[in-house]
């Protein structure tokens, strides 16, 4: 109800403003390109966010300091807290990120946003603007138009600055013309009564334009143009900076227990700063003062004074909350607990991590790796193998060994509960993250992964089939049918014992990445020939008879096709290189035609 | 004609495809070297291994590489064809 009057609301309130005064529409129209310089800003970032970004914040935020650090400098940078916010959500979300260092990153953003009021404040308010924008929108809209992804943002980048300085301006010229006719400041309000309606007004503003950065810039231009009061500018400005959170908040909406906790986290930092900047507002503009007086500052230079008010409350709020972040990791984790589901549901998968290439790729393929590791779980329970002794590391034969009980567990039960959910939730993830990558390579990656899961899949549906016969033959008197069973069970294990080899390698040579598994292929071809090729003996024998001996014929097939299968996968999930040497290898690898031609073709000439 | 040339020149090297091309040649290239060493050292390890069922293993080995580098070979062929065209 409130979401459709609101719109509409907003729409009469502007139209009446516009109608009713020329400054009005001024200040408004700056503040929309302002906006819309934010977004252009953003998009042009977000094109770098597939990969510099990245690789930058995965090696800078081991630690809270270095956090803290990524946070203000990146938020300097960009200008943009929101950006950063949905960046950080997103990495959480796909589990590259730990909580108290995501929540490092929103402490240092917080005081890196602070940067745009200096900047604002110090220069943007003296200069001509409009001088800079022209130009810098000219030569952005050309590079936006070009098709090299790098030019295309930092044409947009370009274009936001410019965006955002001709905002500035017009949002000055408004305030400039406001002065001449009407005195906003009569209506300043003075007291504590007046700055809790001023912080009101502060939220209010930035939850309407969803952007704190623009909120301030209107208070240091109303303030240069002296339509505010300094001491209700200082409210606007606490306000401003609780209204903030809205973005995380709404960011953190389609993400996962992660990203809500770090919302929260968002949400209790700023209320903190806000609560003790506006009970001790008193205090603080003593400090200010102090410290403007210090650094040369006019003592009539309210902006910049404003700046450092900025600054100072959001350093108190970091000194204050900093210390007690384990405390506040430890309780966001007991406010919202991971829900433990019946049936597995996707944990790194969510609409924060749609919106940046690498980050998404990364979540899928994290998720993949889950769906690999439950399937390992229903594969080593439907062919009846201790996981406990399989991945103790003894010998495959000692594997095998101590595995002769039947585990009597229901594996259709366990493939609807375990895989079929997360796999169709990781097809759905591809399918409306793909949409949005006109990317070659990611989109390429992301159609490889999904094939993984297919495998997986696959291989996981062989064993249900391997399993009837297995079953039965493991608990049958006739040893020569149970000893050709091992074998395949063997060789199942000897597979997933080699992925886990390759995942398991944290600088691959070439002996341990993906082009050994050509070798592996091969086994698996000479292993299944020699069984096949021993069962007219077994026959001849009498050994076994022939209906075993066309169900270890189709058995065989299976599990041929199962090893296959998670080759295939783990080929994909467990490469450490990186994507072009990855799809490189893969072009090299070997097909089952190539495998079928050096098992028939004479050692002499393919070893040449 | 030169400003032209230029131009194309210029295209080619800001095109996206263009980059992705001669990322994928550079990595098969450095694949493939990584097999000819691989190659190099499992030879020399089977000119001195004594052990029958550890030669027959390096053989094995040695015969997945080749056709493995025979394949990657026959890629970059096709790939400096591209890149020159």
């Amino acid at each position: 109800m409130l979401r459709k009057i609101l719109l509409p609301t907003i729409f009469l309130i502007l139209g009446y403003g516009f109608w009713h005064s020329a400054e009005f529409k001024t200040v408004t129209a700056g503040v929309a390109i302002f906006l819309f310089g934010m977004l252009s800003l953003e998009e042009g970032f977000k094109t770098f966010t597939g990969g510099t970004l990245e690789k930058i914040l995965k090696a800078s935020t081991n630690s809270i300091w270095k956090s803290l650090t990524f946070g203000v400098v990146t938020t300097s940078i960009m200008q943009s807290s929101s950006l950063v916010s949905v960046i950080t959500i997103s990495f959480l979300s796909a589990g590259l990120l730990e909580l108290a260092s995501a929540i490092g990153i929103i402490f240092g953003a917080n005081l890196g946003t602070t940067t745009g009021a200096w900047l604002v404040a110090g220069f943007g308010l003296k200069v001509n603007l409009s001088t800079y924008a022209m130009p810098m929108l000219v030569f952005g809209i050309i590079l936006v138009f070009q098709q090299a992804k790098n030019l295309k943002g930092a044409g947009y980048v370009l274009a936001g600055l410019g965006f955002l300085f001709l905002g500035i301006h017009y949002m000055k010229e408004g305030f400039d013309s406001v002065s001449q006719t009407i005195d906003l400041a009569e209506y300043a309000m003075t007291g504590y009564p007046g700055v809790f309606v001023f912080a009101g007004i502060g939220i209010l503003a930035t939850v309407v334009m969803q952007s704190s950065h623009a909120t301030l810039v209107l208070i240091l231009a109303a303030l240069a143009a002296q339509q505010v009061s300094y001491e209700n500018a200082l409210a606007l400005a606490i306000g401003s900076n609780v209204g903030t959170t809205i973005t995380a908040i709404i960011g953190a909406l389609g993400s996962g227990v992660e990203g809500k906790r770090l919302a929260v986290a968002h949400l209790i930092f700023n209320l903190t700063t806000g609560l003790i900047a506006i009970l001790g507002i008193y205090q603080l503009i003593a400090v200010v003062s102090w410290i403007s007086a210090h650094l040369g500052i006019a003592a009539d230079n309210y902006t910049l004074q404003l700046a450092v008010f900025h600054t100072v409350f959001n350093l108190i709020g970091i000194f204050v909350m900093l210390p007690l972040l384990n405390q506040l990791v430890i309780f966001l984790r007991k406010l919202m607990p991971e829900q433990q589901r019946e049936v597995e549901q996707p944990i790194y998968l969510n609409s924060a991590s749609m919106g940046m290439a690498d980050v998404a790729v990364e979540a899928v393929r994290k998720e993949s790796v889950r769906l690999y590791d439950l399937a390992v779980e229903v594969i080593t329970d439907g062919l009846s193998i201790q996981r406990d002794v399989f991945q103790s590391g003894v010998k495959v034969k000692s594997v095998i060994k101590k595995s002769s009980d039947v585990i009597d567990e229901d594996i259709d039960d366990l493939y609807e509960r375990k895989l079929k959910a997360l796999y169709g939730a990781i097809v759905e993830f591809i399918i409306h993250t793909r949409s949005g990558y006109t990317q070659g390579r990611l989109r390429e990656e992301l159609n490889r992964i999904r094939q993984a899961g297919q495998d997986i899949i696959e291989a996981v549906k062989g064993v249900k089939h391997l399993r009837k016969n297995l079953t039965r033959f493991m608990q049958s008197d006739n040893a020569d049918i149970k000893r050709e069973y091992d074998k395949l069970r063997r060789l199942v294990i000897r597979v997933l014992r080699k992925i886990e080899t390759l995942r398991t390698q944290n600088d691959a040579g070439l002996s341990d990445s993906i082009m050994s598994l050509d070798r592996l292929k091969l086994e698996i071809e000479e292993r299944t020939e020699k069984i096949s090729n021993g069962l007219d003996e077994l026959i001849r024998k009498d050994r076994i008879d022939v209906q075993m001996a066309t169900s270890l014929m189709n058995d065989i097939s299976y599990c041929r096709e199962i090893c296959w299968d998670l080759i295939e996968a783990g080929s994909v999930l467990f490469s450490k290189s990186d994507l072009d040497e990855k799809a490189a290898m893969r072009t090299i690898a070997l097909d089952e035609h190539e495998i079928m031609d050096i098992l028939e073709t004479p050692e002499r000439e393919s070893a040449q | 004609m030169k400003v032209k040339r230029l131009l194309d020149k210029l295209k080619a090297i800001l095109s996206a495809e263009r980059q992705a091309q001669l990322a994928k040649y550079s990595s098969l290239k450095k694949v493939l070297k990584a097999l000819r060493v691989e190659k190099a050292r499992l030879k020399k390890e089977l000119a001195e291994s004594q052990d029958e069922n550890e030669r027959q293993e390096i053989a094995t080995r040695l015969k997945v590489i080749s056709v493995q580098r025979k394949k990657g070979l026959t890629v970059l062929k096709e790939l400096k064809k591209e890149k020159r065209g």
